[in-house]
Order: structure tokens, then sequence, then C-alpha cells
């Protein structure tokens, strides 16, 4: 990397000599070496999966969840660094409070979102502080039905119809990209969803993984909870059939 | 010598998405004396070696009663532990003045959490350097937490911290099936302890003076034992010293390899996975 | 140092400064005093909502409460809602102050949003409710500014039943038959005696019916009730709030009644 060595990459408040800003850079690169997770925004929901990745038989299995609530109908998954991703969940469910303070209503996620970016922008602009080391995928149903948002350590927030961070993005994207997002049911694309995170894992590469998950839908009435334990098992365990027919 | 860049405080990203700063708090915690914990259906136990500095000095504490219901073991710098205890134990209380419930072991731990987070993330602070195992009997069960200077928390059901950790935690993952089923309290002590043993140097031995031993379950609230107090759990052992010094030839070669590093130099030995480690608190897991 | 010209020709305060020796840049900002109108702190109620009544049955809770929201005397707003369910197994009902009622809502919506978000599965059950309103109560009123309420806390969780009661002083206390206001006179004598020793037993039909009876007694002789209520029940299923329904009432007695009927002497 020619940055290295030069001093343009020290501080979030250095531009380089062609206008880049190196921390913002390195900051995604804290995200590309981490567990992947995904979002789908289909027909009449969302889905969100995170691949979590296992470094001890000691853990608790289904502990240490990765997939956070911000408000009733608004779910986020991150990649990174997790306590980073913490921090963002704490300043989004304040934000959600002081939204619903004035309006006696929950934000709608582009307002949300939109104030989130604000604050992580913030975090790009100082020599006081770093940039946040996750990109954060916020899931919701709101007044406009099921929407679909990435935040990136720069700040910057697009909406998706299927969103993916972290190491497996690529793969997981032209995956997205082949699903038919729009006409899929909250319920098929959990299986979608889980097929994917099995899908870029490299098994080679990693240690062990556990699939996470959790919905937005009708089946939900609407809230953000983990998939169900039955539909979860049986979703790892299409996904884990299917990409043995795959790599046959 | 080599300068590193990137390694002077915590607001500046290694070109690879690293945080030195942080990483090196966590090499802080492995400086300290170990602590283990462990989790049956009903019960935590937290072990602890103590260290004196000198001879005619007292042993370091590194049990901490939070509550009743709660407790923790420290590695690392002890007073950012006591800033970090004493933070619990105003949550404890508020918990019990606001909603008259004790709290949740999940609560309080990731509540320093999220204080240790912005240690990481702004100048002219430093990162706590301490890690904590946070044991606690709650409504949903008995729970054990490890507590990391990076903001991480885990939920383990045998977790150890310090100097020479790997060993116990090699102790614990053999007979993770045994500790998960143990129904008495007085095994899932032993087990800590012949956890802890596995982490002494060659010519140390567990003592009542240099050992604590605590517990909290359902039917137990926290409890501390220290000095003659401790005796009682010892002598339920097969031997004080460390396995691997009285028998070398031990059949494990992971085993092997660790011994041989411990007795080089006890930052070496767990340097061995601490790619393992960093990856593991820097990034998603 | 203060850079603003305009800030620099201030009056002579006799509070402080009273022979204008602070140099320049020491002395305070010239801002309005706030103590200048003194301080008011709430003294009564405004918009009140009158009795609400609670017992103990066999399955849970039951609570009542009539619709009714009073300007003093006259009987402003006739359909609100003074029933108020917390969470999944935690019903409250208010008499008093309705905004205050209205601003109490709020925060505990707020707390039960708080304890969704934060993903733990614990559920705030009614004790930790009543709990918390009661430090919310007594920390306004050490502030001197009370939040107007007498309120009951009522609620099933985990196959224990819970009734309590905390008021704008932040007094506590629980029994198996509670209620507020007007209806502490008129109709707990009433609940007494219908409920005492038979908590274990009361069907929900039958405790419906207690209730149903105390509240038409209360429409009789409370002039700030109104004959359309709703019941609140707390049992295994979770909270239900009935919609609002009409107490049956004979007032034919009345015409005997002198200065109400239709006497001519």
């Amino acid at each position: 990397m020619t940055s290295i060595g030069t001093g343009y990459d020290l501080s979030a408040s250095t531009y380089s000599p062609d206008g880049r800003i190196f921390q913002v850079e390195y900051a995604n690169k804290a995200v590309e070496n981490s567990g992947t997770a995904i979002g789908l925004r289909v027909k009449d929901g969302i889905v969100l999966a995170v691949e979590k990745l296992i470094h001890s038989k000691l853990l608790v299995p289904d502990s240490n969840r990765r997939i956070q609530t911000i408000d009733r109908s608004v779910g986020m998954a991150s990649s990174g660094l997790l306590a980073d991703g913490r921090q963002i969940a704490n300043r989004a469910r304040d934000e959600s409070y002081s939204y619903r303070d004035v309006y006696k209503e929950s934000p709608p996620l582009k307002e949300l979102v939109q104030r989130m970016g604000l604050y992580v922008q913030a975090y790009t602009l100082y020599s006081s502080v770093r940039p946040f080391g996750c990109s954060t995928i916020l899931g919701a149903i709101d007044k406009s039905g099921p929407v679909l948002y990435i935040i990136e350590p720069s700040g910057v927030a697009y909406g998706y119809h299927g969103a993916a961070v972290g190491k497996g993005r690529q793969l997981a994207k032209t995956e997205l990209e082949k699903l038919k997002l729009s006409e899929l049911t909250t319920r098929e694309a959990v299986f979608e969803a889980a097929r994917i995170i099995h899908l870029v894992h490299d098994d080679a590469k990693e240690k062990e993984f556990e699939l996470e998950m959790s919905w937005i839908g009708a089946e939900t009435n609407g809230l953000h909870l983990p998939v169900p334990k039955d539909l979860l098992e049986e979703a790892d365990k299409k996904a884990r059939d299917a990409l043995e027919d795959y790599d046959e | 010598m080599f300068r590193n860049n990137y390694d002077n405080d915590s607001v500046t990203y290694s070109p690879t998405g690293r945080l030195f700063q942080v990483e090196y708090a966590l090499e802080a915690i492995k400086q300290g004396s170990a602590a283990v914990g462990l989790v049956s259906k009903k019960d935590v136990v937290l072990v602890a070696l103590k260290r004196n500095a000198e001879e005619l000095g007292s042993y370091q504490k590194k049990l901490i009663k939070v509550d009743d219901h709660m407790g923790i073991a420290l590695a690392g710098l002890a007073p950012d532990a006591r800033v970090l205890s004493n933070f619990l134990r105003k949550q404890a209380m508020n918990s019990k003045m606001i909603f008259n419930r004790p709290l949740l072991t999940s609560k309080a731990v990731y509540s320093i959490a999220d204080k240790a987070q912005e240690n990481t993330q702004s100048y002219g602070s430093r990162p706590y350097g301490v890690g904590l195992l946070v044991a606690g009997y709650d409504e949903s069960g008995a729970h054990l937490y490890e507590f990391q200077p990076s903001g991480s928390v885990l939920e383990y059901f045998g977790a150890a911290i310090g100097a020479r950790s790997q060993a116990a935690r090699t102790y614990l993952e053999r007979n993770l099936e045994t500790i998960r089923e143990t129904e008495s309290p007085e095994e899932l002590i032993v087990h800590g302890l012949n956890a802890l043993r596995d982490t002494l140097p060659q010519d140390v031995e567990l003592t009542y003076r240099n050992t604590s031993v605590s517990i909290v379950g359902k039917e137990t609230k926290y409890t501390i034992y220290d000095d003659e107090d401790v005796q009682q759990w010892l002598d339920k052992l097969d031997s004080v010293s460390n396995a691997r010094n009285r028998d070398d030839d031990d059949d494990d070669d992971e085993n092997a390899d660790n011994e041989q590093q411990d007795n080089q130099q006890d930052q070496q030995q767990e340097g061995g996975d601490s790619n393992n480690n960093e990856d593991r608190m820097e990034t998603d897991e | 140092m203060d850079h603003f010209p305009t800030s620099w020709g201030r009056q002579r305060n006799d509070a402080y400064d009273a022979y204008n020796t602070y140099p320049l840049h020491q002395r305070p900002n010239p801002g309005h005093d706030a103590f200048a109108d003194s301080v008011q702190h709430t003294q009564q109620p405004i918009v009140t909502g009158t009795s609400v009544l609670a017992i103990v049955y066999k399955d849970g809770i039951m609570m009542a409460a009539d619709t009714l929201a009073s300007y003093g005397s006259l009987a402003r707003f006739k359909s609100i809602q003074r029933l108020h369910s917390v969470g999944t197994s935690t019903v409250i009902g208010a008499s008093g102050d309705m905004s205050d009622f209205q601003y109490l809502q709020s925060i505990l919506d707020e707390l039960i949003i708080s304890e969704f978000t934060e993903g733990d599965k614990h559920e705030l059950g009614p004790e930790e409710i009543h709990e918390y309103l009661s430090r919310v109560m007594y920390g306004r009123r050490s502030k001197m500014n009370p939040l107007w309420n007498s309120l009951l806390v009522g609620g099933k969780k985990d196959g224990k039943r819970f009734l309590a009661y905390v008021d704008l002083l932040g007094t506590t206390y629980t029994a198996s038959t509670l209620a507020t206001g007007y209806g502490a006179y008129i109709a707990l004598p009433l609940l007494r005696t219908a409920v005492e020793g038979r908590e274990n037993d009361l069907t929900e039909e039958e405790a419906r019916k207690i209730l149903e009876e105390s509240m038409r007694v209360l429409y009789y002789r409370d002039a700030r009730s109104l004959d359309k209520y709703q019941i609140a029940i707390v049992n295994d299923e979770g909270v239900t709030i009935s919609e609002p329904q009409k107490l049956v009432t004979s007032w034919g007695f009345a015409e005997g009644i002198r200065g109400y009927g239709a006497q001519t002497q």
C-alpha cells in the first residue's frame, strides 16, 4: 500500500494529497475481515442473517447474539468491530426515542438512517476520534412497507433490496442478485438467507460458525424477533443439504 | 528497532483495520495471574490465583462481590477492575431501587462493555487494562461472561483469563460434559481448581494463601472463600501442583507445546494463539 | 471574556456586584433572572378521572374504570380510556389528573420498548412496574411537583397474581381488593365483603359481576362518574381490556325525591 509511511494515514482529520481519507478506508478493512451479515427486503417483510464465527466450544450456543433490536419493528445486523456495533445500536435506540418523544410515533427507517448517517459521519471529521469499524444493516417495516439500509463507516447510507457486508459480501451479493426479492415471502426469504450464509462461509479457512437470523413480517405481528428455533433449524438443515448437493 | 506508527493511540487504525492500542490492552490481561470460571446448570464458580508483590506483602484481591447474586474475577490492572466493579455495584443497586429485582447478569456485563468501548474510540484515554469473568445467577439461570477491554462480551460454559490461561481452557474443554452435568457445587469447585492448577508455573503450588474460591448459584448467594477457608477445597484435590510438572511425559502434544513455552516465558506462551485471539476480539465473534 | 459588546452595558444587579467592581471579563451573563417570577408546581389536578376498582380472582386480576374525564364538575370528555396495558402481563388504572396519566403512559411505553430492544427475553412484570411507578411518583413528590394520580397496578406473571396501589405521595400498599378515589369509600366495603377469603374461588363471571355491581353503586352516588366503563382482565392469556360497556340503571325511584322529580311542593 502506497499510503503507509506517508503520514497521511494516521488521522481521520487528514486528507492525503490525492484527496482520500485513509483512516476511513482502514476502518472498512476492519469490516471486510469479519463475519458476513446479510439482509433481505422482500414482498412482505425483512430477514436479517449473520455468520457468527465460533472460536471455542466453550461458548454457550445461541447466546452472544449479533443481531440487535432498535425499535419494535427495527432490526440491526452489523459486521466489523462488535463493540462499535453496540455503540451504534445504542445511539439508534436513543434517536428512535427522541423522535418518539417529539412525534409520538416511531421514526420511519429513512429518518432514523439519516440521523445515524450523520452520527457515523461525525466520527470521520475529527482527529480526536476514530471512525466506526463496522458496517450496519438496518431493516424495518414502517409506514412505507419493508425497508432496508446499509450504513458504512464513512457515514454513507443507501437503501437496498438485498444487503451484504463483511467477508463474504461479494459472493453474497451475487447470490442476492439472482433472487426475485420483491416476489419472495418472508418465510421463503428465511430459507434463502440461510442458504446464502452457508454458501459464503469458507469451510476450509474458517472456524465453525453459528447461523443467527431474525425477521420482521406478518408472522411476527410487525415486531423484530429472532427466527423461531424450529424454523431456524429447518432452514439451517436445508441449507447444509443444499450445499452438499452444490459441492457434488 | 522497527517502529509501528499505528499503535500510539486508540483512534488510529492500522492499514489492515486493526487497533493496536486495544490489542495491547488485551495483553495487559495476560500480565495478570489466572482466573477461571465455569458453569453447571445451577451454579457458577470463579477461582483465581493470587499474587503478592513481595514475600511480606499481602496478596492482590482477585474476586470482587457485586451483589448477592453476582461477582467478578479479574486479571490485569486491578485498579481498573475496581472502577468497573464499583460501576457494576451501582447498576445492581439501581436495579433493586427502581424495579426491585436483581440485575440481570447480561445487562450488567453489557453495561461495562459499552463503557469500555468508549475508551477505544477517543483520543486521550486508554482502554481498560483488565479482563473480567462475570458470574451471576438470575431469573434466567446461571451465567458466566467474559468481559474484555475491547468492549466485547461473550457468554461461556467455562472460561479462563490471565497468565497461562490456555492450560485451564484446555482442561475445561476436555471436561466440558462432566462440568455441565455436575449437580454438586463441591465438584464444580474442584473442577475449577483443577483447571487453575494447570496454569501454575513450575515451582508454585496452590495454597490457601494464593488461591481464592467463590461460588454463586440457585441455593447459594455469592460467597468468596479466602485464606484458611480455602483449605477445605484444596483438601479435595488429588494434588496442588501442576500435573505437567509432576509428570513429564504428557501424552498431549498441544499441552506439551504449551509447557515448553510456559517454562520459557509466560507472555510467549499465549503469543502462540494470540493471532487467534486478536482476530476474535477485534472482529465479530 | 465576553466578546459581545451588547452584553457589556449591563444594569447593576444588587444580588451580585452591587458596586460594579467585577472586571468586565468576569461578569456573569446578564441573562434573565430565573427566579424573578418564582417557581410554580402542580397544586391541583385539572382534568380528572374518578375511581378505579380492582379485585383478585381465581385466574388473575380484574380492574374497572369508567370512561369519563371531568373538568371540575363538568363532564368534559366522555370516552377517555383510563386503563392501560403495560407489556404483556400488567395493567394500570388511573384516577386523578388525566394529563399526568398520559405522561405516565408515555414513559411506561418507552420503558417497555427499551426492555424489548434489550433482547434478553426478560419482561417487566406487574411487581416491577409497580416498583418503578412508586419510584417515579415518590421522586416527583419529593421535588414538590407530584404527578396527581392514584394508580392501581395489577397483573399476573409466572402464575403469580399481583395487585397494588400507588399514589401522588408515593404511598404504596397491596390487597386483594383495591379502589381509588370515591370508590375507596363507597365501593371498597362492597368489594371486601364479596371478595375477601374467596380470592381463589371466584370465577371470571362472578368477579365481573362484583365489579359491575360496584360500578353501578358508584354511578348512583358519585357525581363525577359515568355509566360507561371498561373492564381489564389479566390472566394466563395476558391482558384484555374490554370495549366500553353501558351500565343498566333505573332512576324511577328519583321521581319521589324532593327537588329531583316533578313534585309541586
